[in-house]
């Protein structure tokens, strides 16, 4: 008998997982694999939204904690990013996104030793072993037709203009202009973009 | 802390630990390619303290590498490439994809390299290589070590500092210090 196939799993997956019910997938977008949920843990009504014709390839991990709300725009790429989102990162429409990208909206883990000590001795304790402790966080915006270099850190707070480009390994730690190419770790403006 | 729960011995979800290796109670190491690179003849070769959660890490040691890890620390999909010896302490915290790697792999002067090219090929068997550098890792107590981080060999990590996402640290960090960047440098904790 051929097991009955529920309409959250993937046809051509390799991995048997499902798309968790409050991921919200446009009929024309397209998700590799579920793999990319293993770690997905929104408790939102929508935690992850992925947009028309928009593509997420293997490698992709929506590491999205119990509050968190990912938004994944229209015709965007995302080709293998590590999304660690615990508050909300949203992404702009036609945007390239490398693979190895972090795009990371909180530590996860308080920056006080003790405090960190007293998760980690809890840690320990889980199954599965997940950081739970409440950390600020700052939300993450990505314009729309963004471009990041693989291997690029995104770090919490930022937000990065439309138009603008990422290079390869950056690690960009304050805001991006609009039509701006960004490099290096910290990243800095290399040269701005004609935006016509 | 205090220890009131009976612990469980730790273990390697995917299979048998090789018998040079060490684990603590209540340590779980996962993924199918933990050991894929691990040849260290040395004894103990790889000793895990209690408490810790090694969570897709690659044990790259080589014949004669050695990785001590103390208590209660948390590691994802780290690279931990070791020749010769790398030390972390208790409570560190690793990020994913970060590499630290104690060795150059290869020597710098270009005729020692051909050298060594050939010893790896196929039709080198046996040839001894050339000399490689390498020198050890610490990573101190209470280190947070953020994702794509890279460590290279020599550097000690002072206790309680806090390395950000995507920094290459080639020399020493003092204790309790935030670095940032490449070539990394310090920044003010938030």
């Amino acid at each position: 008998m051929t097991p009955i196939r529920s309409l959250r799993t993937l046809p051509w997956d390799w991995y048997p997982g499902q798309i968790p019910d409050n991921v919200v997938v446009d009929k024309t977008a397209y998700i590799e694999t579920a793999y990319s949920f293993y770690l997905y843990r929104s408790e939102q009504p929508v935690g992850v939204r992925v947009g028309r014709g928009a593509s997420t390839y293997l490698g992709t991990m929506f590491d999205v904690g119990p509050r968190g709300q990912v938004i994944v725009g229209e015709y965007t790429l995302l080709h293998g990013a590590r999304i660690i989102c615990d508050a909300e990162i949203h992404i702009g429409d036609y945007c390239l996104i490398s693979w190895n990208v972090v795009l990371m909206d909180s530590y996860r883990l308080p920056f006080d030793i003790r405090e960190r000590r007293r998760e980690l001795d809890r840690v320990s304790s889980r199954v599965p072993r997940r950081v739970e402790v409440a950390v600020p966080t700052r939300p993450i915006r990505v314009g729309h037709n963004v471009w990041i270099g693989f291997d690029a850190c995104i770090l919490p707070g930022v937000q990065i203009g439309e138009g603008s480009i990422v290079g390869a390994r950056s690690v960009v730690s304050a805001d991006v202009d609009p039509y701006c190419i960004v490099a290096g770790n910290p990243a800095r403006v290399i040269r701005k973009l004609d935006c016509n | 802390m205090t220890d009131t729960i009976e612990l469980t011995p730790g273990y390697w979800t995917n299979g048998d630990l090789p018998l040079n290796v060490r684990v603590g109670a209540n340590t779980v190491i996962t993924s199918d390619y933990a050991f894929k690179r691990f040849r260290s003849r040395r004894d103990p070769a790889l000793t895990i303290g209690n408490n810790c959660t090694m969570d897709g890490v690659h044990f790259a040691i080589g014949e004669e590498g050695r990785i001590e890890i103390g208590d209660h620390c948390y590691v994802t999909n780290a690279v931990l490439l070791c020749e010769l010896e790398l030390r972390i302490g208790t409570y560190v915290v690793i990020g994913w994809n970060t590499t630290i790697a104690d060795t150059d792999f290869h020597p710098i002067a270009p005729a020692e390299r051909i050298a060594d090219a050939i010893a790896c090929s196929t039709v080198g068997k046996g040839r001894p290589r050339p000399h490689i550098a390498r020198r050890p890792v610490v990573i101190e107590d209470d280190v947070w070590i953020g994702p794509n981080a890279t460590i290279l060999k020599g550097v000690r990590v002072g206790a309680g500092a806090w390395i950000e996402a995507g920094a290459l640290i080639v020399r020493d960090v003092p204790p309790a210090t935030r670095v940032m960047g490449n070539p990394a440098q310090y920044i003010e904790m938030p």
